[in-house]
């Protein structure tokens, strides 16, 4: 009650996310200072209790309008938990879902919410956490002192090993609102991610292009370094929101998640969304101009050559 | 002599009225411009340039292999034009008319036939420059490729044939003794040899179809003139004496505007200068043959940008294509992007057309409605936040000055000499700042009083203007204005050539009334004063001219007189000085994205479209057996390097911040970076101050 | 329809933050303001739906947001028809919901788009909590928006490149991550005109409450606890190093 931790899942075809297996680790950890359990709400008709073992708790909402993500009854759903189970702390990811659902229930639920965060610990029984704001420029540690209250957390801040521990959990089945029969909203249409070209998520090396490269054309110069890698080109999201290159290779927050055993970054400043999908790499080489971009914070080795001169160096060197 | 009469009647009221037609046609697109403020005051300067300008063929006379047998041809058009005077009088008045005053003077025949025989010479040697340099084989290296060659043939031939009829007229008259002239008219007398024997008659007979030939020929020249490139006869003395002067360099001229948008987007809303500029143009290609945009293939030519402005006017006269807009209606974007603002066209041009002024004009209006490179948009939308073209925050303007050894003055808190307009590029790039702090030890050393405006100097607003966001420029100029306002001084110096033109030619509308120099100048004047010592060097160096010293303001002796008080020994580059060739960043070039250049076109077809520029071409030109490859693909500052190279010196010298860094980039791309040092000024000047270092021998 | 669109300055990211002599805040005093990156992708997609869909575009701010009024007129040089600053203002997304809801209430909107967050707003992002306050259905991470009758289909985005298509009733708050396009430029002097001609409606509402609840303790630059080993030298230097650092470990043949 007033003192679990509860953790919305985020699940789509039967897979849980990421994020919610790091957030399950979490919630572990903060309810034993606690003195509370760590629960999971899941939302729509997949079982996923047995994936969830990590929980003390699993607590089911089923109804038709849960059957896949809709903002408006995912809000209606969570509020109706959250009232029934009273939990001290709601954690959320601070992707698409989270951003929904984190502020709108701070003002239904009327708790105090803290966006962006990386860490989160317990303090006198106190939630303390410690959000990441201006673009990665400021941390502010806040003390979530009331009696609720909800944190939206950056992807990849917690590993997920301890929200995958092996164990049971109780589930508990919530009757659904009745508010869920009524929508002002529905899905269309879902669009998977265009198949067919290379996935980025399985190489092991990528080349990764950004906002420096300036141009369209000027891909072209970094596509010629991937080909003499034999790597698939990968971008930030400023490239691939310009068109420049397909979504699918698209790294960060609202991209891929990747791990490659080296990621070479050329025109990547580094804003917290892109290092977000990129710095579990194992190395990372990063080609920027500003001495002072936060890329170079994450990265194993950093150069602030021109990348229009090591480009082409580079592709010389291999194709020569 | 009835026949001759009424035939030559005909034949010339016909010829006038069709040229006068067509005339009055023109005049009216002419006068369909926007207007043209300030393009009638100072008369006397106007009458000069027609003197300077087109009696004495300047410009022309630049490029002698074609200027003096075009200067001649010239003079002959004017000195003939007694023989067209004698022949109407013949035809029209009496087998005895003379002209008034002068008569049948000896020497005037002499001058006729002279100059007939001087003319057909000159169009042998015109003849041969289009053989040696057709577009047909050289492509675009040809400065005629996309020129009416056409038109340009039937003017030679034309002109041939008036030189022809002419001289078959006259040996005529001198086989039936109706020749006024004596021997003195050596051509005229020498052909009669060779007609002779022909008989009287026949001559007689010869002389009447050589008059009205003659006749014919002239006013079919006339009315074909009209109708072709050749209207420049008419027009290069209407232009040039409307033109810019001295020259249309150095600050921007004052650009026409539409009532509700900003520059000019149908040809409607271009000013009738602008519009005379086409019309007047002879499509003779100097400009292009020294733009370097088009050296380095990119699609802008400023001759076709002239071209197809002109062919819309006419197209598009009275109707409803005249609504069309420009860009890329008729001129593509990517060319309107491409110029560097350089003022290479401009310097070239015989007739005084204002290539640059266009350009800028047609930008605004791109500026305008967004039309333009992300990457400039960015740098735009941060110049107006930051005050600066590089993103940064406007407080790290002068954190250069930190680790000069010594305290900068802040001309805002005490009085100073000079006024150090240290610009962008100086102050934020790493390379840069570098230079910066070593101008500023040399300053102090040599005991110059300056300061700085540190984060109240804002971008000068130089390349702005010239990339067309008139408003920002007008911005920034009134805060730096502002920022002088704050400050004590009593000259300003600059390290950019871009500010040192803006501030100099452009900021005195804005209420600057402060002497504006260039560091080259400052040098100059502190080693001839010997506040500076220094040791020679004896490097073999070339000097680079920046445009918008050289070009643009007419500052090629200090920086040389620099080098030489360094003990330099310069080897200057077959383009120096005034023609001097744009590193390729200028007039906001840099702030594109330029780094991969246009590749040689598919096949052996003249190419992506870039034949003409807009996608209006109506293959009136001759441009469709154009073959081979662009000029050149590689950037103009590698273009530059290679030249500096063959020279064999090992010292590339800049005197431009944006110079320094296209050329070093330059040296590595092309890979001579091992053969050629590029350096700045400064450099050389701090070296020779260290060789001046006395040497102690121990006691 | 009326599109009403809320805008908000935040502190400029190229400058150095410096931080209340307490450490619980940021220093404002010395920090140039400049439109929410996001905000500016909202009104540019709200001009793309009124240009494809007719209706007038509203532009809102709070007065007490620095620079606030460059902001406004620039967004109208750009296209908006009317700019509305509304009195009072407030650091948290708490107290400026509360205040847009406010001012909603009285001038009711068809569709409400604004940016997805902001730099700093550390208690929760507006979109959210404006639907919530004025009790309208809400999308966020939207990156297209196309109006209907009575309703606009967006297209909300997911981590992998997965993306729905949602069919919202209006009147709905879309909080946007990007526009269709890249954001319009505003060329100065019609931003100067703008400026010249003023007319932005002032509007008072009554103050309200809406504290956000937490405790901040303490705010700070992140430590550099790792950097980047830079290399040196020109780019063939780098290049060398890097193909090495490649080959040992296999990821480069020969």
């Amino acid at each position: 009650m007033a003192n679990d931790i509860l953790v919305l899942a985020e699940h789509s075809g039967g897979q849980l996310s990421d994020s919610t297996y790091e957030l399950l680790g979490k919630a572990r950890e903060l309810a034993r200072s606690t003195g509370g359990k760590a629960e999971v709400a899941v939302f729509g008709p997949a079982d996923l209790a047995g994936q969830l073992g990590a929980a003390d708790t699993v607590v089911w909402v089923d109804h038709p309008a849960l059957a896949g993500y809709v903002p408006e009854a995912y809000e209606k759903a969570l509020a109706h938990v959250l009232a029934q189970r009273s939990p001290r702390l709601l954690l959320l990811s601070n992707a698409t879902i989270g951003l929904d659902l984190g502020a709108a229930l701070s003002v239904l639920w009327d708790a105090p919410l803290a966006a962006y965060a990386v860490d989160l610990i317990v303090e006198d029984g106190t939630p303390v956490a410690t959000c990441q704001v201006l673009g990665g420029k400021v941390l502010a540690e806040v003390a979530l002192d009331a009696d609720r209250a909800i944190a939206t957390v950056v992807g990849g801040s917690f590993g997920q090993a301890a929200g995958q521990a092996d164990g049971t959990a109780q589930v508990v089945p919530v009757a659904p609102p009745a508010s869920l029969d009524e929508a002002r909203m529905s899905v269309r249409r879902v669009i998977e991610p265009e198949a067919g070209d290379v996935d980025i998520t399985t190489a092991d090396l990528l080349v990764s292009v950004g906002r420096g490269i300036g141009s369209r054309d000027d891909i072209e110069l970094v596509q010629e370094l991937a080909d003499a890698l034999d790597a698939p080109l990968s971008a930030s999201r400023p490239v691939t929101d310009s068109g420049w290159l397909p979504k699918s290779r698209q790294v960060g927050k609202s991209g891929l998640k990747v791990k490659p055993k080296a990621y070479l970054a050329f025109g990547i400043s580094g804003a917290p969304e892109h290092l977000e999908g990129m710095r579990d790499a194992e190395l990372i080489i990063a080609c920027n101009t500003d001495a002072g971009s936060p890329i170079f914070e994450i990265a194993h080795y950093g150069t602030t050559a021109d990348l229009f001169d090591l480009v082409p160096a580079l592709t010389e060197r291999l194709s020569g | 002599m009835l026949v001759r009469f009424v035939l030559g009647a005909v034949i010339m009221l016909g010829g006038l009225a069709l040229a006068g037609r067509r005339l009055a046609w023109l005049g009216r697109l002419v006068r369909s411009g926007a207007p043209a403020p300030g393009r009638v005051s100072n008369v006397p300067s106007r009458l000069a340039a027609q003197l300077v300008e087109v009696i004495g063929q300047r410009k022309l006379l630049k490029r002698w292999r074609s200027g003096v047998p075009h200067a001649l041809v010239f003079w002959g058009f004017l000195i003939l034009l007694f023989t067209v005077a004698e022949a109407l009088g013949d035809t029209f008045v009496s087998k005895t008319f003379a002209i008034p005053l002068i008569g049948h003077a000896a020497v005037l025949g002499f001058i006729e036939d002279l100059f007939t025989v001087i003319v057909l010479a000159g169009l042998a040697v015109f003849t041969g420059i289009r053989l040696a340099d057709s577009p047909a084989r050289r492509g675009k290296k040809s400065r005629f490729y996309g020129s009416h060659t056409g038109a340009a043939w039937i003017t030679l031939g034309m002109i041939a044939t008036v030189m022809i009829t002419l001289l078959g007229y006259r040996a005529a008259q001198v086989n039936t003794g109706d020749f006024p002239y004596g021997r003195a008219a050596f051509a005229s007398h020498g052909l009669a040899a060779v007609m002779r024997p022909l008989g009287t008659s026949a001559n007689a007979g010869l002389e009447t179809f050589f008059l009205l030939a003659n006749v014919a020929v002239i006013m079919g020249f006339l009315v074909f003139v009209t109708y072709s490139k050749h209207l420049h006869i008419f027009l290069a003395p209407l232009n040039v004496t409307f033109s810019r002067r001295p020259r249309a360099l150095g600050a921007l001229g004052e650009l026409p505007s539409a009532p509700t948008a900003a520059g000019a987007g149908k040809i409607g809303e271009l000013s009738w200068k602008q519009l005379l500029d086409t019309l007047t143009c002879t499509e003779c290609g100097r400009c292009q043959s020294v733009c370097p945009a088009w050296n380095s293939g990119k699609p802008l030519s400023p001759k076709l940008l002239i071209m197809d402005l002109r062919d819309h006017l006419m197209a598009s006269a009275g109707g409803q294509d005249a609504a069309k807009p420009l860009v890329p209606d008729v001129i593509g974007q990517d060319v309107i992007w491409s110029c560097t603002t350089c003022g290479a066209c401009v310097e070239q041009c015989p007739v005084d057309i204002e290539h640059v002024d266009t350009i800028v004009t047609l930008r605004r209006r791109l500026v305008e409605e967004g039309r333009m490179e992300p990457s400039v948009q960015q740098v735009l939308q941060g110049d107006a936040q930051q005050g600066n073209t590089f993103g940064k925050s406007g407080r790290m303007r002068a954190r250069w000055t930190r680790d000069v050894g010594f305290t900068v003055k802040d001309a805002r808190k005490e009085p100073v000499r000079y006024l150090w307009f240290v610009g962008d590029f100086a102050s934020f790039d790493d390379r840069l700042q570098a230079l910066s702090r070593r101008l500023a030890g040399i300053l102090h050393d040599a005991g110059v009083d300056f300061g700085l405006l540190f984060e109240d100097e804002h971008d000068d607003g130089n390349d702005v203007r010239r990339v067309g966001e008139e408003g920002l420029f007008q911005m920034l100029a009134e805060h730096n204005m502002n920022s002088f306002a704050k400050a004590s001084f009593d000259e300003i110096f600059t390290t950019d050539p871009h500010a040192f033109n803006t501030l100099r030619n452009e900021y005195p509308s804005f209420g600057l009334d402060k002497p504006v120099s260039h560091y080259s100048q400052l040098l100059d004047k502190l080693l001839g004063d010997g506040a500076i010592a220094v040791a020679p060097l004896g490097l073999k160096v070339t000097y680079h001219d920046p445009c918008y010293l050289a070009r643009h303001n007419r500052l090629t002796d200090p920086p040389r007189r620099v080098l030489r008080s360094l003990g330099c020994d310069l080897i200057e580059m077959p383009r120096h000085g005034l023609n001097t060739f744009c590193c390729g960043a200028g007039g906001g070039r840099i702030w594109m994205t330029d780094s991969v250049p246009v590749g040689p076109p598919a096949g052996g077809g003249s190419g992506n479209g870039a034949a003409r520029h807009g996608a209006s071409g109506d293959g009136a030109a001759d441009q469709g057996t154009a073959t081979g490859s662009p000029p050149g693909t590689e950037r103009p500052s590698e273009n530059r390097i290679r030249e500096a190279v063959a020279l064999g010196v090992s010292y590339f010298v800049v005197s431009c911040p944006k110079d320094y860094v296209m050329y070093t980039d330059a040296a590595k791309t092309t890979g001579n970076a091992d053969r050629i040092e590029v350096v700045d000024l400064v450099e050389l000047v701090e070296r020779a101050r260290a060789l001046a270092v006395p040497v102690f021998e121990e006691v | 329809m009326r599109i009403v669109v809320p805008l908000k300055t935040v502190p400029d990211l190229v400058e150095e933050i410096e931080f209340t002599g307490e450490g619980t805040g940021i220093d404002r005093e010395y920090l140039k303001f400049v439109l929410n990156e996001w905000d500016d992708q909202a009104l540019e997609e709200a001009l793309c739906v009124k240009e494809a869909a007719g209706g007038e575009v509203v532009v809102v701010g709070l007065a007490d947001d620095p620079d606030i009024e460059q902001v406004l007129y620039t967004a109208v040089a750009k296209g908006a028809d009317r700019a509305v600053r509304i009195s009072g203002g407030g650091e948290s997304t708490h107290a400026r919901s509360a205040l847009l809801a406010a001012y909603l209430s009285g001038s009711p909107a068809d569709l409400i788009i604004t940016g997805v967050q902001a730099a700093d707003d550390l208690d929760g992002q507006l979109p959210p909590m404006l639907a919530a306050r004025l009790g309208l259905p809400h999308a966020g991470v939207v990156i297209a928006i196309e109006a209907g009758d009575g309703s606009v289909t967006v297209r909300q985005e997911f981590a992998g490149g997965r993306s729905a298509e949602l069919t919202v009733t209006l009147p709905a708050v879309i909080g946007v991550q990007a526009a269709r396009q890249t954001p319009r430029y505003a060329p100065i002097t019609k931003i100067r005109q703008v400026m010249q001609a003023g007319g932005i409606e002032d509007v008072t509402v009554a103050a309200q409450s809406g504290g956000h609840g937490l405790t901040i303790r303490r705010m700070y630059s992140p430590e550099r606890t790792a950097h980047a080993q830079m290399l040196d030298g020109g780019a063939d230097a780098v290049a060398d190093k890097i193909i090495e650092l490649l080959r040992s470990r296999g990821l480069v043949k020969g």
